[in-house]
């Protein structure tokens, strides 16, 4: 079991505070999205699990143990931070042997990751050609190099195509579904809701919610049901009974608000309306982060600080 | 973390960037041309000193050792590829020893090489000028030929590690072996003879007429590039990377 963990963690640059007691912990088995709007402090966050940056104050583990002190590091945690972190001089194929080399990783992994992240036919190109999508892939070939129970990629959809997009969200669940601790940040909240299983959102360097994502929408957006009848008046009438409220909208839908769908459903059946159309309107990611940093406004986007 | 990985990991770096590599034929090339060319032309003048004749290219051909030296460092520097080398070797000095292990050994062999060619070569070229080099005498020109160029390739290595910066490396050093040195040496007296290029060529003459010694010249040079690798090793060390 490799969990990473973070414990009361603190990083100061100078006067400012880019994670401010920070205290989650990432567990395997599923994929915890990582999120927080620029500057907020994940990436330092991820660099500090790393021991690339020394905490101010705090710890942060993977397996419980300060990553520092990992004999092999890559063969427990994969970890992708930047896109330029392989010479433009030096061949995809030759970055990855290095890193193997370092961590006595088998020469047959640097075939299999370059198959798995669909880079093999490029391989013995200079990684100064490559286009920023297949160099993330490189990245994430490098993450997976030592087949590490433990995966932390930083943006990693930046500058894929949408197939790589796709391919991306496959390769984060399955990774998952092996049982890996996943962490994956991002800014982009469509795309996290596509493989995430729990969050983890930062705002300021400081954590604001640590849940799973379905009850981070539930607890956030109020569900809604659509409703198209032929009888409005039977609706209206229906619903407030109930105490609800049905509200028109322009294409001849109705919302029916703060109610669930199942009850909907039976409320209108026992009284008898007509239905052509019954949809549960569930909230998404979107809404309900927008819900948070409205809620917690000193925690919106900032303009960073050099 | 055993060391051993971490440098065949260093070791293939070097091998697979071919810039980087190629800086070390240039220095045979260098040392061994130029050496030539001075001998020839010094082969006429009785006063000149016959080992240092032989082995003059070393005053160029010490560029290329130490574009070498600053290259191989500043490589991590380019992007972020320090991040991922130190996440894939935690403990920074081990694997910074690692990395100049891999700069000094190719250094020291092409050095060794490069000293005996070169002294071959002049030794034809000057005939019985060089008659008066006792077998001691070129065997310590070869090996100081060697071991200065390893030390001042570490010194830029060590340099680039401090300044997180292979462009400010070679803007100090280049500058300073070509011009300063040179124009201090004669101005400032003995106190120049301790500068890192001057102290470490004392044993590529036959006779020396300064404060230091072949040997003792050649541990000033390592002195400096202690100092210039300890001062790139704490930057290492206690720097976020």
């Amino acid at each position: 079991m490799t969990s990473i963990d973070v414990r009361n963690l603190t990083k100061e640059y100078g006067t400012r505070r880019a994670v401010d007691d920070l205290t989650f912990t990432v567990r395997p088995g599923r994929v915890t999205g990582f999120l927080g709007p620029n500057g907020a402090g994940k990436s330092t966050t991820m660099r500090l699990v790393l021991g690339l940056d020394r905490p101010t104050s705090g710890t942060a583990t993977v397996g419980s143990r300060p990553y520092r002190t990992l004999a092999e590091p890559l063969r427990h945690v994969g970890a992708l931070l930047d896109s330029d972190s392989a010479h433009g001089s030096r061949t995809a194929r030759d970055h990855l042997r290095v890193l193997a080399a370092s961590n006595r990783i088998a020469a047959r992994r640097v075939d299999e990751v370059l198959e798995e992240t669909g880079i093999a036919a490029v391989a013995r190109r200079r990684v100064g050609t490559y286009s920023l999508g297949m160099r993330q892939r490189l990245g994430i070939a490098a993450a997976l190099l030592g087949d590490p129970e433990a995966v932390m990629l930083d943006e990693p959809a930046n500058g894929l195509d949408p197939e790589g997009i796709v391919w991306i969200r496959e390769l984060l669940r399955r990774l998952a579904a092996q049982g890996r601790t996943v962490l994956v940040s991002s800014h982009l909240m469509n795309e996290t809701a596509s493989f995430a299983d729990h969050l983890v959102v930062l705002g300021r360097g400081r954590l604001l919610a640590d849940l799973p994502m379905r009850d981070f929408i539930d607890a956030r957006v109020q569900p809604r049901v659509r409703v198209r009848t032929p009888d409005a008046a039977a609706l209206r009438a229906a619903v407030a009974r109930h105490g609800h409220e049905a509200v028109e909208h322009d294409d001849g839908y109705w919302t029916v608000h703060h109610a669930r769908v199942e009850d909907v459903g039976r409320l209108l059946s026992d009284a008898g309306v007509p239905v052509l159309e019954l949809t549960a309107d569930t909230g998404t990611l979107e809404q309900a982060y927008l819900d948070l940093t409205a809620t917690e406004t000193e925690f919106t986007a900032q303009p960073q600080e050099a | 973390m055993p060391f051993t990985p971490v440098l065949r990991a260093e070791a293939l770096k070097i091998r697979t960037l071919r810039p980087l590599y190629g800086t070390l034929p240039a220095v045979f090339l260098a040392v061994t041309a130029f050496s030539a060319l001075a001998a020839g032309s010094g082969a006429a003048d009785p006063g000149s000193d016959p080992l240092f004749a032989s082995l003059s290219g070393v005053w160029p051909g010490q560029i290329a050792a130490i574009v070498f030296g600053a290259l191989t460092v500043s490589a991590e520097y380019h992007g972020n590829a320090i991040r991922l080398s130190l996440a894939a070797v935690p403990r920074r000095g081990r694997w910074f020893a690692a990395k100049l292990t891999a700069v000094a050994v190719p250094v020291l062999v092409v050095g060794l090489v490069t000293g005996l060619t070169a002294l071959f070569t002049a030794r034809a070229v000057l005939g019985g000028a060089a008659a008066g080099l006792s077998a001691g005498e070129q065997a310590r020109g070869v090996l100081g030929c060697g071991i200065y160029l390893m030390l001042i390739a570490l010194f830029a290595a060590g340099l680039t590690a401090l300044f997180r910066s292979g462009v400010a490396t070679l803007s100090t050093l280049i500058p300073f072996i070509l011009v300063v040195s040179f124009v201090i040496g004669d101005a400032a007296g003995s106190a120049a003879r301790f500068l890192p290029d001057q102290a470490g060529q004392v044993v590529l003459h036959q006779t020396s007429d300064g404060p230091l010694g072949p040997w003792s010249g050649l541990a000033v040079t390592a002195l400096w590039a202690a100092a210039a690798l300890a001062a790139g090793a704490w930057r290492l060390c206690t720097r976020d990377a």
